[in-house]
């Protein structure tokens, strides 16, 4: 520790002899709010509700109780009468389901095996690949068996639907408006603030404004609805289209985030090779190919990181939306347990919240690992 | 001029004139997709306005696009939730004020410190007291939970229990953990799914009889929001060189001196650009706030929630909600405006 | 306007109360009694408006707290079973009064009400008064709204198509059927047979039973709609809830397209806009549809008794059976009628662990709130959400009147408020522990993918049977099976 390097004579000044007693104790003191908020706000909770997960709350007389039940929750989210609510329910198995399981299974496999013939094999690479690929393969099984042959995703799936679909599509969006603002334009400015702007407004705020823009009866697009023949049919009645609007509400909102910081990056980017590579006449998508991209790529992966920690946690809109519906095709993990704390079965909330929290560890560790240390080894 | 006069119109129209400039075309283009998106931007924010302004039968009769000329607008809504609520709004807009700025203001100052401390400091935590630490505490929890201890009793015998096992046991453990897995740690507790957390810190501050004040809502934001916050000023005081402070400290000026006076000042633009983030973060938070207030540290999200009543939702009472929740938050932005994209690249680029 | 007239109504009739108790004045002074009721403006406005007038009389200060209506019976769940007590009372459904008052959170009410001469308790009817605000024999609650569901028609619409209100579901269905697509608000463009709320996770699932119990009950209140009493077996894997589903499900075809996204805010913004030709809802709608600012139907709605069923369960063999003297006795031209009390009507009650002094004010404040003089001002505002529940309510029509009923619609609509209201045949609401569990996770979930095409019927019925008995389990049989029948009256 460097904390100590400098010693000064004593003082009477307070003030000074404050500042002393820090600098002897700084590397302590210094991060010591932080760790016992995280640990009092995070390590804490975190540690009670694997507890509460393993229980099931009563009332009783003057308090509550709860009664241990080991993993009770859990085998009725997976196997029992929630599966239908957390996994979904399973449609048959086609050929092309089976058929794209098997290239996941061989791509998987393959990916392993190359990693294993590899120079660093480390004890921990190998559990932690195992688990991603573990969990990449029920998912991709998830999904062919509950989004084809008239199965129904349920919680599970529909979260990954929200995050892989949504981060995407804010992805596309917001590198292509970072890459028209970095143009030499007027105004840049002005579109920066303007295209800030969604992020500020609160969550339930944006859902009840999309709930009141969805409208077809009386909302701004009504006419428009109503021209395309559409009065018929609503939204809201089919899962793919209310997945779909929950979406937009979700891209409306975070795509500025992507947006802002990729347009940053963008600014940031060695000008002189740009210019020199115009010169010779390349094409602006060879420059964005050969130049930008290899310069931004480690800032896109890392925002793309924080969007999908981020994405995971989404309720507000399925929620205000469509409370979930129609059925269960709209609803999050996190509305999921939100609905389960509602009616008092706090150990069923529990559970569906520490699957999240496995599920989003996951993801983001395998993204951090595969994409984003990747796009940093290319940089150096 | 004659360059421009041997270029044919194709040419013209759709080859820059120079390298600095586009062609007229991808100009076109280009403005077309910006302004596309504008239009995307505004046009909730300007139906939620008009919204506001208003009839119960004009929203319901809808869709009427232009005040004055589909109908005409009525302050109602407006009148309702500033003179007939009156403090029951002005309340929870406070509230909501005190909460995020103090929230925000903490986590940046904590989140700092940390995050300085992290860069300057070398750190080596035993992975022995750690999962030393982890298991106390889970006793501690069972305790409480199953065997119904008082919680300061538990608190108490498992706070001795760590240091006991610190002067004894740990000495003999090697293994430990540097910065970067500390930060790691810090950052993942983003990860944390609120829903999750939300239980225990509702017991944790009914127990300290501490539900339903601003402290509550205040520390709890401050500890999701301070993941963030060290996540960015970290490498923000990565790129400030050493040079300074080594003087400053030769000088004499205390750690917090120099803290305060030369590394605080240097960062600005993340500090700003964090700032921001962590306050519209905490402004427009919901679900925490719906568990730990009720009435008296009710924020503004909730109200806005509530306007959706067994009648309908009030779509006129909702919008001014919504409208008078962005007003402030977009002013701070554009005094901001300059900060913002650079602190968050920083962050991003080395995180 | 009409909140100003209330307002001094409501001033003259305290000014009366503290005449008469002028020796009590400012008995309450410096206390103050946090209540907690869902957003307004129904329930939490009356309250909000009256606590000003009644802290003029006692000194008591009222703080109205709301909370969303999803998040109510959590949050007061919460505060009371942690022991945080932030909460001195509430307005809640007696619904879930078996939650509150089996682990003591709420206070006997009993005595007080004996002892209060001015609350008038033989005012109140006599289901409110002898089954919602009881349990178990004592007095937990204080009614504040009388809350059943009933069908609503378009006279007008009906009439000029030459039909009758709907006496049996498949009346209600061929009515809709028929109206479906006609213009009935005159703007041009087609409007709906049926619009029921349907959206999931808000108060859609009460409208099933409101159609199953038709089916399913039939000789009395104390044989209940929900469980065998014999064995505790779910009523809802038969033919009688088949027959409901399919009625359920074909109203979906004479109705809005987002039908099962409308809460039930968006089925009355529907009927009073004039776009629907029947709903089912509870007595809101009565005073939403003679509102000037938001109604399009003042004089045009008619009100019925909850339709019937000519055939009802057997539940032997759980099949359906013709209804005749000994299956049906309580039927109306052989129509077995089972008027739903959904949710049962906004109730006060109060916190055992508040203060004394406090109870006492939160005690006073419900039954001033209860008193002929506030409630039956109250009941004809379309915005305190509070429905008829006293005697006195039905009698004169001035109130209903001067808030701008004609006096044919004022006596429709109470007609049906009573015939529902009289009937021995009434469906009492379920009322065991955890009744959330029951009716907005199992039940509700299964409608709603049954709605989606999730499942078929059949499955749902399964759903809803399964879900039921493992809940049952969970909370033990033997329980669950005593305090349903303790609840129906039944020994």
């Amino acid at each position: 520790m460097t904390a100590t390097a400098v010693m000064t004579e004593p003082s009477r000044d307070p003030a000074a002899r404050i500042g002393e007693w820090f600098d002897r104790r700084s590397g302590g003191l210094m991060i010591m709010p932080a760790v016992v908020i995280l640990l009092a706000f995070a390590i804490f909770p975190l540690i009670t509700s694997a507890y509460l997960a393993l229980t099931r709350f009563a009332l009783s007389a003057g308090g509550f109780d709860l009664r241990f039940i080991g993993l009770r929750n859990f085998r009725k989210l997976l196997f029992g009468s929630q599966q239908y609510h957390f996994l979904g329910t399973f449609g048959e198995l086609g050929l092309v389901g089976g058929a794209a399981l098997a290239l996941v299974a061989i791509a998987v496999a393959y990916g392993f095996v190359r990693y294993l013939r590899g120079a660093r094999v480390s004890a921990i690479g190998v559990v932690g690949r195992l688990i991603a690929a573990a969990l990449a393969l029920a998912v991709a099984t998830l999904f062919v068996r509950t989004v084809t042959g008239g199965g129904f995703p349920g919680s599970l799936g529909v979260t990954i639907i929200y995050v892989v679909g949504g981060v995407a599509v804010q992805f596309a969006l917001g590198l292509g408006l970072a890459l028209l603002c970095a143009r030499p334009i007027r105004a840049r400015n002005f579109f920066r603030v303007v295209f800030f702007v969604p992020l500020m407004v609160t969550p339930v705020g944006i859902a009840y404004a999309f709930r009141m823009l969805a409208d077809t009866d009386k909302g701004p697009f009504a006419p428009i609805w109503r021209f395309a023949g559409f009065q018929e049919f609503a939204w809201a009645t089919d899962p793919w289209s209310a997945r779909l609007v929950v979406m937009i509400g979700d891209t409306w909102q975070w795509t500025p985030f992507l947006f802002l910081v990729l347009l940053a990056a963008i600014e940031n980017q060695p000008r002189e090779q740009m210019e020199a590579a115009t010169i010779d006449g390349a094409s602006s998508y060879q420059v964005f190919r050969d130049i930008t991209w290899p310069a931004i790529a480690p800032v896109a992966a890392t925002i793309v990181l924080i969007r999908l920690i981020e994405a995971f946690k989404i309720i507000d809109l399925p929620n205000v939306l469509t409370n979930g519906g129609p059925g269960i095709a709209t609803e999050s993990m996190t509305l999921h347990a939100f609905i389960a704390w509602r009616t008092l079965d706090l150990g069923g909330s529990a559970a569906v919240g520490y699957m999240l929290l496995f599920v989003t560890t996951v993801t983001c560790l395998s993204f951090f690992h595969f994409v984003v240390r990747r796009t940093r080894v290319l940089e150096t | 001029m004659t360059a421009r006069h041997d270029r044919s119109l194709r040419q013209r129209l759709f080859e820059p004139r120079d390298l600095v400039s586009m062609a007229p075309v991808t100009k076109l283009l280009t403005y077309a997709g910006l302004f596309a998106w504008t239009l995307v931007v505004l046009f909730p924010l300007y139906w939620l306005l008009i919204t506001s302004f208003k009839l119960p039968v004009q929203v319901n009769d809808g869709p009427d696009y232009l005040p004055f000329i589909d109908f005409a607008p009525s302050g109602h809504a407006w009148r309702y939730i500033f003179v007939e609520l009156g403090n029951d709004t002005l309340r929870p807009y406070f509230n909501s004020v005190i909460i995020a700025l103090g929230a925000t203001l903490l986590a940046v100052l904590i989140g700092s410190l940390a995050a300085y401390a992290l860069v300057r400091i070398e750190y080596r935590v035993k992975v022995g007291a750690v999962v030393a630490f982890l298991v106390i505490l889970a006793g501690v929890v069972w305790a409480i939970a199953v065997q119904g201890l008082p919680w300061t009793l538990s608190a108490a015998i498992g706070g001795a229990l760590f240091v006991l096992f610190m002067v004894t046991l740990a000495r003999r453990l090697r293994r430990h953990l540097g910065n970067n897995d500390i930060l790691f740690w810090i950052i993942s507790n983003r990860v944390l799914p609120p829903v999750v957390a939300v239980l225990p810190i509702y017991v944790m501050f009914q127990q300290l009889r501490l539900l339903d004040t601003h402290v509550a809502l205040i520390a709890t934001y401050t500890a999701v929001n301070l993941p963030i916050v060290v996540w960015l000023m970290r490498d923000f005081f990565a790129t400030i060189p050493v040079d300074l402070e080594e003087s400053a400290q030769i000088d004499g000026a205390s750690k917090l001196r120099i803290f305060f006076g030369i590394v605080l000042p240097l960062a600005k633009p993340g500090l700003a650009a964090t700032f921001l983030l962590v306050l519209i973060l905490s402004w427009n938070e919901y679900l925490l706030a719906l568990f730990l207030s009720t009435a008296n540290a009710q924020t503004m999200p909730l109200l806005v929630a509530a306007q959706n009543a067994t009648r309908g939702p009030q779509w006129w009472y909702m919008s001014v909600l919504i409208v008078i929740m962005i007003a402030p938050v977009v002013a701070i932005t554009v005094l901001l405006q300059k900060y913002i994209a650079r602190g968050l690249l920083i962050g991003a680029v080395k995180g | 306007m009409r909140i100003t007239r209330a307002l001094t109504t409501g001033a003259l009739a305290g000014a009366v109360l503290a005449g008469a108790t002028a020796a009590n004045a400012a008995e309450f002074d410096g206390v103050t009694v946090n209540i907690m009721t869902f957003t307004g403006p129904q329930i939490a406005e009356p309250l909000q408006r009256r606590a000003p007038v009644f802290e003029k009389l006692t000194g008591a200060k009222i703080n109205v707290i709301t909370v969303p209506f999803s998040d109510l019976y959590t949050k007061l769940l919460t505060d009371w079973a942690a022991g945080t007590n932030s909460i001195d009372a509430a307005v809640f459904a007696p619904q879930w009064m078996v939650d509150y008052v089996a682990p003591g959170y709420l206070e006997d009410l009993t005595d007080r009400v004996a002892a209060d001469s001015a609350l008038q308790a033989g005012d109140i009817a006599p289901f409110f008064r002898d089954f919602s605000q009881q349990y178990n024999g004592r007095t937990y609650m204080i009614t504040l709204d009388g809350d059943f569901q009933m069908a609503y028609y378009r006279k007008d619409v009906l009439a000029d198509a030459g039909l009758q209100p709907p006496a049996t579901w498949d009346d209600y269905i061929a009515v809709a059927k028929a109206l479906h697509g006609k213009d009935m608000n005159g703007d041009g463009s087609p409007d709906f047979g049926s619009c029921i709320s349907k959206k999931r996770n808000a108060q859609a699932y009460w409208a099933v039973t409101s159609i199953a119990a038709a089916f399913i009950q039939s000789q009395g209140t104390s044989q209940g709609a929900f469980f065998d009493t014999r064995d505790m077996k779910p009523l809802v894997n038969n033919e009688a809830f088949a027959a409901a589903l399919d009625v359920y499900t074909e109203t979906t075809k004479y109705a809005p397209p987002d039908e099962i996204n409308l809460d039930v805010g968006d089925t009355r913004s529907l009927f009073t806009s004039g776009r629907c030709a029947l709903t089912i809802d509870w007595g809101d709608i009565g005073t939403l549809a003679i509102d000037p600012q938001t109604s399009k139907v003042i004089d045009k709605v008619g009100a019925v008794v909850l339709p019937g069923s000519t055939r009802v369960l057997d539940r032997d063999s759980g099949k359906l059976v013709p209804c005749d003297a000994k299956t049906c006795p309580h039927a109306v031209n052989g129509v077995n009628h089972a008027p739903f009390a959904a949710f049962g009507g906004w109730s006060g009650g109060i916190n055992k662990a508040a203060r004394p002094k406090v109870k006492d004010a939160a005690y006073a404040f419900f039954s001033y709130m209860s008193q002929p003089a506030q409630s039956n001002v109250d009941v004809t505002i379309g915005k305190t959400g509070f429905n008829p529940y006293r005697l006195s309510q039905f009698k004169g029509l001035d109130n209903w009147t001067k808030a701008g009923m004609s006096a044919a619609a004022a006596k429709d609509y109470l007609g049906a408020i009573q015939a529902s209201l009289n009937s021995p045949n009434m469906v009492l609401d379920l009322r065991i522990a955890k009744n959330q569990a029951y009716q907005q996770v199992v039940l509700d979930t299964a409608i709603a993918r049954l709605l989606a095409g999730e499942i078929n019927k059949a499955q749902a019925m399964r759903a809803i049977e399964d879900g039921w008995n493992e809940l049952n389990e969970e909370n033990g049989v033997d329980e669950q099976l005593a305090l349903y029948k303790s609840t129906l009256g039944q020994k």
